[in-house]
């Protein structure tokens, strides 16, 4: 690709593109795009006093051994046979200290 | 140590023992463990907050236990929790638990972009005009640098990163998603949304080119490995419509 | 002990916060205050929360601003800890308040920092000289740089130390005494911490500086079991105000007139039309109180 072609006329097409594109409706020029709103909370909303769920108590919720546990969520859906390795072999995880 | 010295090493190691000698009565260390429970679930919780897709994808047991992993080795270092866990996704990367699921620290990635972005600075835009006049000035248009928006960003992943988000918004089936498939997408805010837009490689090549603050041909010349016929005309249509241009060089 | 204006600029604004029922702004909240605009004395946030660049929690608290008085509530100074403040957070927040320009500033009395380490939690102090000098230097810091009178509020604590050598309210006092700065009278938090240390509420609330009250919270707390079987009232601002409360505050009201009043409510938030109740039935107190006098 020889640079100066490029510049000329490459360049010039490509800005009169985008401005065309730009002016027309979001899912006329591209219908990929999507919008998904947002709703985000005050991180140092939970500083003010106990947190949520198992705060708030004396009692520590049973530290779960992250050593022995397998992701069980949505993922679950979607591994299936396509997972490149699978579940189930977990590797013990050792905190470092 | 001091009081504040042996009261916060205690707090952060669950396993280590209350401090009970610096108190008074008989149930001090449950009643220390309310404060102990507090920091880890608070953080937990901002945690949460911010990864709300990673939480969905591997359980809330899961991320509890990960996100407590992370806390006892990653405690605040600011008290503006908005930027905590700004290093979570290359904690996940590492953590062997989640190995399994190859594509989870860049989920964590892109959760925290939109953190990022929802939260960046505002900035007058350049608007298609402006632009329009170089139409008229091509010899400039090959040196031309498009400033782009704070909290703008492109995240390139050898997984279907975008599509594994989108569908925890109700669109698209996680069944029939390739867990092999590189996506790469853009990030930023338009007004008061911040949006995830899909970007073909070649155009996210482009817009990373422009903004490390290269010229306009060389962004071009940058995408053109990936595709040889690269247009930069819908690339660019996407950040004018999104008022991502925030400044030209020349001006 | 010095005075301070309420901030540089005071023709603006006035210098206290009316003494009306306010609320916690919450994110969710934004649309709905800007579009029904109910009748609430002021809005509180948490500081930390604005210490972002720019995007919807600046453009939500900028148009709300204009129609509400308003309080900034630090939740991250960490006065009480036994090291130098951050001085580059105290910049953080002399940049929102110049920003915002609020009616009130107030912090906790209490300490969240170790080292490099934020714990994000509230922590008690141990009451003694050292830990007096400290907090009285920390807060005089903290008025010089903001230009600006504190508030400082009584916490809600689970543990006494045994290395106290003054009392809570003593403690407490003192600080206002030498710095000058007013108290954030949080109700809930006296309630709480009388009932798990066995003090006397009346005499807590005699040994305060009630002269200095600026702003009262009023929260709902969790009740639990400490490991001998007592009861330990937690401040966990995830449940409606408890009737204790409102008990205690009207009396607080009739020692000391309407004074603002602030309905928090951080965890399990329901409907804003909750929360406007309970600010409802605070406003209703506060008018009686004033009707009286």
């Amino acid at each position: 690709m020889n640079n100066k072609t490029l510049t000329t006329a490459t360049l010039v097409l490509a800005l009169g593109s985008a401005i065309g594109l730009a002016a027309m409706p979001a899912h006329a020029a591209d219908d990929m795009e999507k919008c998904f709103g947002v709703a985000m909370k005050g991180k140092n909303d939970c500083a003010a006093g106990a947190g949520t769920t198992c705060a708030g108590t004396a009692k520590m919720n049973d530290q779960a051994n992250a050593w022995k546990l397998v992701p069980k969520g949505t993922c679950e859906k979607t591994a299936s046979s396509t997972s490149p390795t699978g579940f189930g072999q977990m590797a013990a995880f050792t905190p470092k200290s | 140590m001091n009081t504040q010295a042996l009261f916060s090493v205690a707090l952060l190691a669950p396993q280590a023992a209350c401090p009970s000698e610096l108190f008074a009565g008989d149930a001090a260390a449950s009643r220390f463990a309310v404060y102990r429970n507090n920091v880890f679930s608070s953080l937990t919780a901002a945690l949460s907050d911010s990864y709300p897709v990673v939480e969905q994808l591997v359980g809330s047991a899961f991320f509890q236990a990960m996100a407590r992993v992370f806390i006892e080795h990653s405690p605040p270092r600011s008290p503006v929790l908005v930027n905590y866990g700004q290093d979570f996704a290359d904690f996940i990367d590492r953590f062997e638990p989640a190995a399994s699921l190859p594509y989870l620290g860049d989920v964590a990635r892109l959760e925290r972009l939109r953190v990022e972005a929802y939260h960046a600075a505002d900035c007058p835009v350049i608007s298609a005009q402006a632009l329009g006049a170089y139409l008229q000035q091509p010899e400039q248009l090959m040196q031309l640098r498009m400033k782009l928006r704070p909290g703008l960003a492109v995240l390139t992943s050898k997984h279907p990163v975008y599509s594994l988000w989108t569908a925890h918004q109700g669109i698209g089936d996680l069944a029939s998603i390739h867990l092999a498939q590189a996506e790469q997408l853009l990030v930023l805010r338009d007004g008061l949304e911040v949006l995830l837009l899909p970007l073909p490689s070649a155009s996210a090549v482009f817009i990373q080119a422009l903004q490390r603050g290269e010229g306009f041909a060389d962004a071009v010349v940058a995408a053109l490995p990936l595709a040889p016929e690269f247009d930069a005309g819908p690339s660019l249509a996407l950040l004018i419509r999104h008022s991502a241009i925030t400044e030209l060089e020349p001006s | 002990m010095r005075t301070f204006p309420c901030n540089r600029n005071t023709q603006a604004r006035a210098c206290e916060l009316p003494a009306q029922a306010g609320l916690g702004l919450k994110p969710a909240f934004f649309e709905a205050l800007l579009s029904s605009e109910p009748a609430l004395g002021f809005v509180e946030i948490h500081a930390e929360n604005y210490m972002v660049d720019g995007g919807p929690f600046h453009h939500y608290l900028g148009l709300l601003r204009e129609r509400y008085a308003l309080s900034i509530h630090g939740v991250g100074l960490s006065i009480g800890a036994d090291a130098a403040l951050d001085a580059l957070h105290l910049q953080r927040l002399k940049t929102l308040l110049d920003r915002y320009q609020p009616e009130s500033f107030s912090e906790h009395l209490a300490w969240s920092t170790h080292g490099p380490c934020f714990l994000n939690d509230l922590l008690p102090l141990q009451y003694d000289q050292a830990s007096l000098d400290r907090v009285c230097d920390h807060i005089d810091q903290v008025q010089h740089t903001l230009g600006r009178r504190m508030l400082l509020e009584n916490p809600a604590t689970y543990l006494q130390f045994r290395g106290s050598s003054l009392e809570e309210p003593q403690f407490i006092n003192e600080v206002i005494r030498r710095t000058g700065c007013g108290l954030l009278l949080d109700v809930c938090n006296i309630h709480v911490s009388c009932s798990n240390h066995h003090w006397s509420i009346a005499d807590y609330l005699h040994a305060l500086p009630l002269h200095a009250v600026g702003e009262i919270h009023l929260a709902g707390f969790s009740e639990d079991l400490d490991s001998s079987g007592e009861q330990l009232l937690i401040d966990s601002h995830s449940a409606p105000i408890a009737q204790a409360v409102w008990a205690l505050y009207q009396q607080v009201l009739e020692m000391i007139g309407p004074v603002a009043t602030l309905i928090e409510r951080d965890n399990e938030v329901p409907a804003l039309d909750v929360l406007l109740a309970e600010a409802g039935q605070a406003q209703r107190l506060l008018d009686r109180q004033g009707a009286r006098q």
